[in-house]
């Protein structure tokens, strides 16, 4: 980390402070149309279950602790077409009711091992819409927390300027 | 006022070329205008997103699909990323047409694409200039290696290139700093293709960073290579060769340079009594007024396409269809980089070792066939990029806690092992870019019309290439061998030469030994638009020796009065 702050001052004395020009700000999310993800919080509730579901809290922070949940959904809204975002939240919607028809329960209220099962299900299932909801949120929850900071600075070596590239042993 | 608009040189350009242009002029004392259509790019300072994690890009580099949509050109482009995507130009903003599918990759503002290239330097050989005479496709190169030779060391000093002393005649030696590591992987394969191929080599990449600063390099305020490999993003520390970090402050340095961006060229200014050009019409692109600049030499470092219309679009009576164009040969031959061959393999041994660290190199294979006689069914050859490296390979399936597990504990994986090709492609009069007859840009200038599409020669050069490759991984051990041909479009190499091609004979070719119009003698292309044939180096070194060969040429014949 010190090595990391060491090189960002390098390059702020180099040259001044870092801003970001009007021309960068060109192709920026602002420009995009506005597209309303989640029209209703139950959704973002729920997606937000999912997701704790797939990484959950323990001694070592889950997902919803890393802040995964925004960004899928931004993900969702921004980079995937329509019909991808609809069928999360169809898949949502199933999820729900699959809670509710088996333990007369709200899915967010289902025990971890629950909510986990029934998230298998749909992944090693036949049925393609659920399958791809559920490949896809999982995709989404790992991408946001393998490179979020906490990940990546605690366990995966980040390191921005590494200063070589080479062979090493692998310790035991 | 008619004073600010006189120059001893005008330089449309500022990217690779340009820079090498403009340091040159202004060192030999020229009072130097730079054109540059799009923005100012000051060193460090309009690097937006070089010191950025890689969770401070709310989309973890994915472009948001609105704007993928909106620009199908350019969104087919590695750089076309959350990082990167400052240097892409939408597709509005210079509209051309496809008359065959053609990725054009611009680079416009200040440096153009010497902040977005992959720093691979390699000379040529004379096996290289010699290849257009030997099969008769083209016209014969005006110059051979000792024409450049020197050249190339000018350039390689002050640039600042890594590699090894290889001692091969199909890839000349330079002037080098110290090369990358090779990977255990890397040394293995060299070694097997050593043991079973006379003719082939496997070395480190020769690339443009600076590995061991000199002097040179210091008084440039460049540091060592750190590593980042996020070179596209553009090097706050200068750790490799960009005009914005290299050429364009130094000729600033001396005082003689005036940098304008946001200067579109429309055409250079043809004086019909004296025989020679006076200057050019800008746009400025603020303004959309037309300006006129004069001077005694012009350099056309526009990039390749766009060298091509400037002086496509160049028109007088005495050049009704382009500058210098007496030929009639203008904007044709183009040729460029095959790169649809690739491979991908596993590697099972050295699982005792793994790789640290990151590199913005890789390994190279100069090319091997072809290169002394004739010797396959197809023209000519291709070289081969090579990378092996030993990453985490976390079992991805599961949920909860164990998979966590797996996520921040990952496993490493087998080794994995890449090669693609960049092969040369054979210049014919058909492929050819031309102004289209009645679309225009927003700024009233005729569109480029690109017409270039790939032949039998590439289809049968990746076979060969996929086959070759194949068989040497093989021998090498690797599993999970996949060859593929992409079927990139053309274009996508970002290599794209020619239409401007240097000859001996005025009547077969545009441009002299010197790089000067052989109809317009001040005037100078010294781009990639120069080119005769493409051989399989990346071309920016090329450009770079060619340029300062150039421009001192220009200086000298100044100084006597002939230009």
């Amino acid at each position: 980390m010190k090595r990391r702050q060491a090189i960002r001052d390098m390059a702020l004395v180099a040259g001044g402070i870092l801003t970001l020009p009007a021309w960068a700000r060109a192709w920026s999310p602002a420009t995009l149309p506005d597209r309303t993800f989640f029209t209703l919080t139950t959704y973002r509730d729920l997606l937000s279950t999912v997701i704790g579901a797939i990484l959950p809290e323990s001694e070592i922070p889950g997902a919803v602790s890393l802040g995964v949940p925004a960004f899928v959904e931004l993900m969702l809204a921004d980079c995937y077409p329509k019909e991808d975002s609809d069928n999360v939240q169809t898949g949502l919607r199933f999820a729900e009711s699959v809670a509710q028809r088996r333990h007369q329960k709200a899915f967010a209220e289902l025990p971890l091992a629950e909510q986990q099962g029934i998230l298998t299900e749909f992944e090693k299932g036949d049925d393609k819409p659920l399958k791809d909801f559920y490949g896809l949120v999982k995709n989404l929850t790992l991408q946001g927390y393998t490179t979020s900071e906490y990940v990546q600075t605690t366990f995966l070596e980040y390191e921005m300027a590494p200063g070589f590239y080479r062979c090493v042993p692998v310790k035991q | 006022m008619a004073n600010k608009h006189k120059f001893d040189a005008i330089v449309i350009g500022s990217g690779i070329s340009g820079g090498w242009a403009a340091k040159e002029l202004c060192e030999k004392g020229l009072k130097t205008l730079v054109l540059e259509r799009g923005r100012d790019v000051k060193h460090v300072t309009d690097y937006p997103t070089a010191m950025k994690d890689p969770w401070d890009f709310p989309h973890r580099g994915q472009v948001a699909l609105a704007i993928r949509q909106q620009n199908p050109v350019i969104s087919k482009h590695y750089i076309f990323n959350e990082a990167a995507m400052h240097w892409a130009v939408p597709d509005a903003v210079h509209p051309f047409v496809e008359e065959k599918p053609f990725t054009w990759v611009r680079g416009y503002h200040v440096g153009g694409k010497s902040l977005m290239w992959a720093r691979q330097t390699q000379r040529w050989s004379d096996y290289d200039f010699e290849g257009p005479a030997r099969d008769g496709y083209a016209v014969d190169w005006p110059i051979r290696y000792a024409d450049i030779a020197p050249w190339y060391s000018h350039v390689e000093r002050f640039a600042g290139i890594s590699g090894n002393k290889d001692g091969l005649p199909e890839l000349p030696d330079g002037e080098f700093l110290p090369a990358f590591e090779m990977t255990c992987v890397e040394k293995h394969l060299q070694k097997v293709i050593k043991e079973n191929y006379k003719d082939r080599h496997l070395i480190q990449g020769r690339c443009a960073h600076v590995t061991d600063p000199q002097p040179i390099h210091t008084e440039q305020g460049r540091v060592q290579c750190q590593h980042r490999n996020l070179c596209v993003r553009g090097c706050p520390l200068g750790g490799y060769f960009s005009s914005n970090a290299s050429t364009l402050p130094w000729a600033a340095k001396t005082g003689k340079m005036t940098l304008r961006p946001f200067s579109i060229v429309h055409s250079i200014i043809y004086d019909e009594k004296k025989g020679k050009a006076k200057g050019v019409r800008v746009i400025d692109t603020n303004t959309h007024e037309m300006i006129e600049y004069y001077a005694k030499v012009i350099f056309v470092n526009a990039s390749a396409f766009n060298t091509n219309l400037i002086l496509l679009n160049s028109t007088s009576n005495r050049f009704p269809t382009g500058l210098g164009n007496d030929s009639g040969l203008l904007g044709k031959y183009i040729v460029w980089h095959n790169y649809r061959g690739r491979m991908s393999a596993e590697c099972e041994d050295f699982m005792d070792m793994r790789t640290v660290g990151k590199t913005p190199n890789h390994s190279y294979i100069p090319r091997f066939r072809n290169v002394f006689k004739q010797e396959t069914d197809f023209l000519r050859g291709y070289a081969v990029g090579v990378g092996g490296g030993r990453g985490f390979d976390p079992d991805r399936k599961g949920i909860g806690e164990d998979l966590k597990n797996q996520l921040i504990h990952p496993p490493l994986g087998k080794w994995g092992v890449s090669a693609w090709m960049m092969g040369e492609t054979i210049p014919r009069e058909t492929n050819h870019v031309r102004l289209h007859d009645t679309l225009k840009d927003p700024h009233g200038i005729p569109q480029l019309a690109i017409s270039v599409e790939w032949s039998e020669n590439e289809d049968k050069m990746v076979k060969d290439y996929l086959e070759q490759m194949t068989d040497a991984f093989t021998l090498a051990g690797f599993k999970n061998i996949k060859a593929t041909d992409s079927h990139a479009n053309p274009g996508a190499d970002i290599h794209e030469m020619g239409g401007v091609r240097m000859g001996k004979d005025p009547k077969t070719s545009l441009l002299n030994e010197w790089n000067q119009l052989h109809a317009c003698k001040n005037v100078f292309v010294t781009d990639g638009a120069c080119m005769t044939s493409g051989s399989t180096q990346n071309p920016s070194l090329t450009y770079m020796a060619i340029t300062a060969r150039a421009a001192n040429y220009a200086v000298e014949a100044l100084k006597k009065g002939d230009l």
